[in-house]
């Protein structure tokens, strides 16, 4: 795994980088029933059958299904963490639907813009100038003044993205071959659909993209967490739905079976978490995966699973706001919960995720460290890796599953012993093991206690986990840019892909993103920092949790707070625009 | 074994006089008669004073937190399929704030005993009013909820489509033993109702009119009949009917899924790691 390494430097920001094209960016809009998110997904699976790298992103309203939406696409010649903010080229059905997106996309002087050839209206000014004239192609099939059903709009449009992109016929037909291969029927209308609107041919050609030539693979976030999990050697998962991480339970459905294990879909997320600590209780890896509102109804079961010493490995893909909030928007506003939240003191380890790829290594540190230290790790991801689509390299490491340390038949300790930080772990069917793991306070029997001498012994018996795993993670972090540019900036989770950008092209800065944040790398950070001008502390939560967690740890007299909620995540501009402002 | 091996060391803290003890018995001798290995047993409860009896058998016992037993057990039993799982609670853990696993554990139908010592008051904390209270009681005794009527637990996971529910009292030791034996044994999700005076913050008098109020099913009653079931579970002539209220005929039961099996990454096989058959074997239990 990456650790402490510097970002690549194959580019330097002198803004020659952003011209000589290495991407391109492709912005599609529609409202529900248009298919802008398949059209996405299939120029995603165009672009890694090639060896392309890419990325991809969804937007939608609040109700999650329905209404405007709009598929990002970013395709490039190196693997990409962030999807950028000018369109090369914007593809749009209706001009009313680009209202919900003001100010999340923008045009520049070159891009191509393609428009229904019934839109007779013009793009709004805050989308900004292109120097070429939109091309307007009939989407829409019209009969007597009426929008009649007529050649799937997604299907056209591949066909004048391909000829934009200069890619061939047949890597179009292969990737409908792939998706609806099952249903030959709608097989044949699309591919004729396709093919008419590429032969129309008329499409000003974007940058041309070469591949590596070896297919890639194309992951989102809730993937990459249930399939690492599998790895780290999950067997049994329980979960309710929620967005945005409902889709870990969907792949965990349609892939933990086949690998020997169990989904249950739980009534609410207190029982979902129970059912975890009760698998593990028995011996076998566990896990569920939640959004925030579901991590608040799991507080009382990670105080249990840590009490009882039973590990448990939650994912909380964080979502903005409380309560309901945006449950599609993304935030970092789950952190104080995830470090701080409960009744009473007991350790927990907290991870970020830094994107797709990343996500797959984090959850074998998850269950690592709950199947070694016997308690709750919560692993943060976020709503914008959780949806994002990533074209990643093929997994060829495959680490071996940790295994948790058992008892056997006369082999000492009690379960709880003082003696050691963690006890080997009484699997039942054990014979002679049989203890009672309590969430009242206990003796190292296990046997319920109201002595308070005993209850501190036991806690510091209890935090000693988190001491000898902070001994053992000092440098689980990630640094971009080289130790003497003098400006930095400390950051968490998903900013990540934002930061690598922003650092390869401002070589002035460099950045620190703790992969475990609880217990912090502190050393590393204080190491880290030596030498810095100026500090930024970056971060998607009002409150600026992680600026004062640090606080908390911490000098961060000298360190500037960028802090917001607003459910989108930062932009290159924004963070050129908010550093500017909180230069010292 | 003799049910004294499946006691553990720890004396119960129960009242004198407490229901709870006639069902600590009668459970060690329904698994004695069973035969269970201990290491096979597996007793989960949440929070209260029944809630304390996982911890005075010789079993893997996971005393939860209030009203969580059910969904912690589930976990357990779908991921160790191999173990006999137990939940043992009480009233106002099962049905108050815990009632909302209840009809999902039964829908579930994962094959857990759930017994419910229903003394229909809250002891652990010092006699407030349970879901299962009686309008009288609750009168009679100042407590909260006068105007709002008890749950009637036998009804409630029948409705739900429990495929084994019975009613038994806490103070007929073999009839206690009998039912935990047979709903032990059903393939399935398995509800106990178990009345148990609580000796200290009960009404004067209310555990000899309770007792007073049971009486057996009929020798000729059919367990089978659901609309006779739901007829029996009813308390409303002021009658608890004792017995195996309901039990479904096994040929409706669902196909289960298959088990939890060792994977490849196999590194939870309760005892010693998998072979290579083991390794390919599905359908193996662990």
């Amino acid at each position: 795994m990456e650790t402490g390494a510097n970002a690549p430097s194959t580019s330097r920001g002198t803004g020659e980088d952003r011209k000589t094209k290495k991407s391109v960016l492709l912005t599609l809009v529609g409202s529900g029933g248009d298919g802008v998110a398949l059209l996405g997904d299939l120029v995603m699976w165009m672009a890694a059958h090639q060896g392309l790298y890419g990325m991809m992103v969804q937007s939608y309203g609040p109700q999650i299904r329905g209404g405007e939406s709009a598929a990002i696409v970013r395709i490039a010649t190196e693997e990409v963490l962030y999807e950028g903010e000018e369109a090369d080229l914007l593809l749009c059905f209706r001009l009313s639907d680009l209202a919900r997106f003001r100010g999340s996309m923008r045009l520049h002087d070159g891009s191509v813009v393609i428009l229904d050839a019934v839109e007779e209206g013009t793009l709004p000014e805050w989308l900004g100038r292109t120097g070429r004239a939109p091309l307007r192609y009939p989407f829409a099939t019209i009969e007597e003044g009426r929008e009649v059903p007529g050649d799937p709009k997604n299907m056209l449009a591949l066909g004048l993205l391909c000829r934009a992109l200069g890619w061939a016929k047949g890597l179009a037909h292969a990737a409908l071959e792939h998706r609806f291969g099952h249903r030959p029927q709608l097989l044949a209308r699309d591919v004729a659909a396709f093919d008419r609107a590429f032969a129309s041919g008329e499409v000003p050609a974007l940058p041309r993209l070469v591949g590596r030539g070896v297919p890639l693979v194309v992951e989102n976030g809730n993937e990459a967490v249930a399939r690492g999990a599998m790895d780290a050697g999950l067997r049994f998962f329980a979960g309710y739905p929620i967005t945005p991480s409902s889709e870990v339970m969907e792949t965990l459905i349609d892939e933990l079976h086949g690998r020997g294990g169990r989904v249950v879909q739980a009534e609410d997320e207190i029982a979902a978490l129970g059912m975890v600590v009760g698998a593990s209780f028995g011996g076998v890896p566990a896990m569920t995966a939640t959004s925030g509102p579901g991590l608040s109804l799991m507080t009382e079961m990670m105080g249990l699973s840590s009490m009882t010493e039973v590990p448990a490995v939650i994912v909380d893909c964080q979502r903005a706001g409380p309560a309901t909030g945006m449950p599609s928007r993304t935030e970092q506003g789950d952190l104080y919960h995830a470090v701080y939240g409960g009744h009473g003191d007991f350790p927990r380890v907290v991870l970020g995720v830094f994107d797709v790829v990343h996500a797959r290594d984090v959850m074998h540190r998850a269950f690592l460290l709950s199947e070694t230290w016997h308690l709750p790790v919560l692993v943060l991801s976020d709503a914008y890796i959780a949806q994002r689509r990533q074209i990643r390299d093929p997994i060829i490491e495959t680490h071996e599953a940790p295994r948790r340390q058992r008892w056997t038949e006369g082999d000492g300790p009690s379960r709880f012993s003082m003696d050691q930080v963690t006890a080997p772990f009484r699997v039942p069917g054990t014979p002679g093991g049989q203890y009672m793991a309590a969430g009242l306070e206990h003796t190292p029997e296990g046997n319920p206690t109201a002595d308070g001498d005993l209850h501190q012994r036991m806690n510091e018996k209890r935090f000693l986990k988190l001491e000898t795993i902070a001994a053992r993670t000092r440098d689980w972090c990630r640094t971009l840019g080289v130790a003497a540019a003098p400006k930095g900036i400390v950051a968490w989770g998903s900013q990540y892909g934002v930061l690598r950008e922003w650092v390869r092209e401002h070589p002035e800065y460099r950045a620190f993103l703790p992969e475990i944040l609880h217990p912090f790398p502190l050393a590393a950070l204080t190491e880290w920092r030596k030498g810095l001008e100026s500090l930024a502390v970056v971060e998607l939560s009002y409150q600026a949790q992680f600026h004062h967690m640090l606080a908390s740890l911490t000098d961060m007299s000298g360190a500037r707070s960028i802090a917001r909620s607003g459910g989108l995540p930062f932009s290159l501009s924004e963070l050129a625009q908010r550093l500017e402002e909180a230069r010292p | 074994m003799n049910p004294k091996d499946y006691r553990s060391a720890l004396a119960p803290v129960w009242c004198p006089g407490c229901g709870d003890f006639g069902v600590l018995k009668g459970l060690t001798q329904a698994l004695s008669d069973l035969e269970v290995p201990t290491e096979k047993l597996g007793m989960i409860s949440g929070i209260g004073c029944s809630s304390r009896l996982v911890g005075y058998l010789n079993a893997y016992s996971f005393n939860s937190v209030h009203g969580r037993a059910l969904p912690v057990a589930t976990g357990l039993k779908l991921a160790r399929p191999d173990l006999t799982v137990v939940v043992v609670g009480g009233d106002g853990d099962g049905f108050s704030i815990g009632i909302g696993h209840v009809p999902h554990a039964v829908r579930r139908d994962v094959d857990i005993t759930y017994a419910v010592m229903d003394n229909g008051i809250y002891g652990l904390t010092k006699g407030q009013a349970s879901p299962t209270t009686e309008l009288e009681v609750k009168r009679g005794m100042g407590l909260a909820g006068v105007d709002e009527r008890p749950i009637n637990p036998a009804l409630f996971t029948l409705s739900s489509g429990c495929g084994f529910v019975a009613r038994t009292h806490a103070g007929n030791l073999p009839h206690v033993r009998q039912m935990l034996r047979e709903a032990i044994q059903h393939p399935g999700f398995a509800f106990v109702h178990i009345l148990a005076a609580c000796a200290t913050y009960q009404m004067p008098g209310y555990a000899e009119k309770l007792f007073q109020r049971c009486e057996m099913l009929p020798d000729d009653y059919d367990p089978t009949d659901f609309s006779a079931a739901t007829a029996a579970a009813d308390t409303t002539g002021d009658r608890f009917r004792l017995g195996i209220l309901y039990r479904r005929p096994v040929e409706q039961k669902l196909a289960a899924p298959a088990d939890v099996t060792r994977g490849r990454a196999d590194n939870w096989s309760p005892l010693g790691g998998a072979t290579e058959a083991e390794e390919t074997a599905p359908g193996d239990r662990g």
